[in-house]
């Protein structure tokens, strides 16, 4: 006897949002404002010393604006804390991010 | 941590996101979800958590702080993938992208079907049933609803949450179309920011229970008695998996996109309270914590961690029973307690299930739920220096390893929690009474509970109403 065959539909949902384009990347972090942004979490409170440490040897005039301005990116105020961001940054003269961490 | 960056990006300020090895795709698939490609990250070696300082600083500054200029100025040294690979997070719905929700995805025997979907990771282990397009329209029908109607962005994929997906997935579970009112509240939970689905894949790994209230559950033949959490009864179950196939099929918690989740839970089947009972002793459902009323159809959904049972309860009044039941609910909060402060401030909400008969034998002495909330505040209490070890030094989610004394101080948790600075003293584990919640459901006459620990604001209490469509 010959199984039926039948035709399925997809069980996924049509994309309902637009591509963008990642901001323009900078030609140097001499000179440049770097925001750090945490999520309280995986030792971020020990690394981003470091990171500022490295980059200010490395760099020339390269300042920082700490995790504590911004909020926690991903307790409670996760929500608020990202709402605000791009007035956070902005009022800050950020030119880059480095957000941690995710593991 | 990729939500953060992304929110930079939209606002023209580039970013690079430090993750752990192995978690690039998930970071690559956030950032999709929002509509941007290649995220740049900048990959540690390993898990930091499981490395000493000195070892982690130096792993950090000979393999990742490159990684991390090359990520903010597009150095040629940037990647997004672990050893420039493709990332994981590249999961696509290959063919099916370019077709149309109406479209013949997959043509075959039921076998055929079933090994198709499972390679493409469209189901969830189990046979489904083939979602023809005359199934996926029988079970709308009547409903007078657009197939094409969204109710909401896919937070994780960008994906629009139509009504479509919701049916298609419903007849993959092999839900009844009389169930399509409480789907629709699931999917209009998943799409309420308050929820918080994005956090569904987080390495934890908790997972959602939907609790149904309301007089039209019985009606719908959702099971309220015995074996209440067990699978066995099919509204329960197929709506059980239902969350969890469009969790994979439409938000992408799968292994290649977004589900982190270290061990994870079998989906679970929705809780649906004993209406009957709770009437009976005047107690009001859990739907009336979030605002409605005794006679409204409601779905109420969190994550929860762990569960566990309080088993043979003895006594016949409240103050013998509840020592017991603070003594379970204690013992299912540990890590947890990061959502009462470290993750979350005062979001932790454990869940409290009684039998009938323990909700009777403290309905019998006069106690509201409230009455019984308090008691429980009053016992559910563990040493503060466990509670402290809990937050701090065991899992550092409360960075700095802060004491309960200091936190009090700094005005974060409530003066319970730092009566004394003995560390032996005994602390409540939510910050106010009411974070307990309580459900009546199970053998209307056994002696026992279930306890849930809760996952705080990643995967928040959140009600729904049930459209009846002319079902219940």
């Amino acid at each position: 006897m010959t199984e039926p065959s039948y035709d399925v539909v997809w069980p996924g949902a049509p994309s309902g949002i637009e591509r963008r384009d990642l901001a323009p990347r900078l030609d140097t972090l001499d000179g440049k404002r770097i925001g750090f942004l945490w999520d309280y979490l995986f030792r971020g409170d020990e690394l981003f010393p470091v990171l500022e440490r490295e980059l200010a040897a490395r760099y020339e005039g390269v300042t920082f604006v700490g995790y504590e301005t911004f909020g926690n990116t991903h307790g409670g105020d996760e929500a608020a804390v990202i709402d605000r961001l791009p007035d956070s940054l902005r009022s800050r003269a950020v030119d880059a991010v480095v957000s941690g961490m995710g593991c | 941590m990729a939500r953060a960056a992304v929110a930079s990006e939209a606002a023209g300020v580039p970013s690079v996101s430090i993750v752990c090895e192995s978690f690039d795709g998930q970071a690559i698939a956030t950032a999709r979800g929002f509509g941007f490609e290649g995220l740049p990250l900048a990959v540690t070696v390993g898990h930091v958590d499981a490395q000493s300082a000195s070892d982690m600083e130096s792993n950090f500054v000979d393999h990742t702080v490159d990684a991390i200029v090359a990520g903010l100025t597009g150095a040629s040294a940037a990647r997004n993938g672990t050893n420039g690979t493709a990332s994981p997070g590249d999961r696509d719905m290959g063919e099916s992208t370019a077709l149309g929700p109406y479209d013949t995805a997959i043509s075959g025997s039921v076998d055929e079907i079933n090994d198709a979907f499972a390679e493409r990771g469209w189901s969830d282990g189990l046979p489904i049933v083939p979602p023809t397009r005359d199934r996926v329209e029988r079970f709308l029908t009547g409903t007078g609803l657009d197939p094409q109607q969204s109710l909401g962005i896919a937070r994780t994929t960008g994906r629009d949450m139509t009504v479509w997906s919701v049916a298609t997935n419903a007849v993959m579970a092999g839900c009844e179309p009389r169930h399509l009112g409480v789907l629709l509240a699931a999917a209009r939970i998943l799409a309420d920011p308050h929820y918080g689905a994005e956090h569904s894949g987080n390495t934890t790994g908790a997972d959602a229970l939907m609790i149904l209230d309301g007089p039209s559950a019985a009606g719908l033949g959702f099971n309220s008695g015995v074996g209440a959490l067990r699978d066995g009864v099919r509204a329960n179950t197929s709506v059980g998996r239902w969350l969890r196939l469009y969790q994979r099929n439409v938000f992408g918690f799968t292994a290649a996109e977004h589900d982190k989740s270290t061990f994870g839970n079998s989906f679970r089947v929705v809780l649906c309270e004993d209406a009957a009972a709770l009437a009976d002793i005047g107690w009001d459902p859990v739907s009336a914590e979030f605002g409605f009323g005794r006679n409204d159809d409601v779905l109420t959904m969190a994550r929860f961690n762990s569960g566990a049972i309080v088993g043979s309860a003895f006594g016949s009044t409240p103050h013998e029973i509840v020592p017991y039941l603070a003594d379970g609910l204690a013992r299912i909060t540990g890590w947890d307690l990061g959502h009462l402060y470290g993750l979350g401030r005062m979001h932790y909400r454990p869940l409290l299930v009684l039998s009938p008969i323990l909700a009777r034998t403290c309905a019998a002495a006069g106690w509201t739920k409230a009455n019984l909330a308090e008691a429980l505040f009053e016992h559910a209490r563990i040493p503060a220096w466990r509670f402290e070890k809990l937050i701090g030094e065991w899992t550092n989610l409360a960075a700095g390893r802060p004491r309960l004394t200091d936190v009090v101080a700094a005005g974060d948790l409530p003066s319970q929690f730092a009566a004394s600075d003995d560390p032996d003293r005994l602390v409540p584990i939510v910050s106010e009474p009411a974070k307990f919640v309580i459900a009546v459901a199970g053998d209307a006459n056994r002696t026992n509970a279930y306890v849930f620990s809760h996952d705080g604001p990643h995967g928040d209490y959140t009600a729904q109403a049930v459209e009846r469509f002319g079902y219940g």
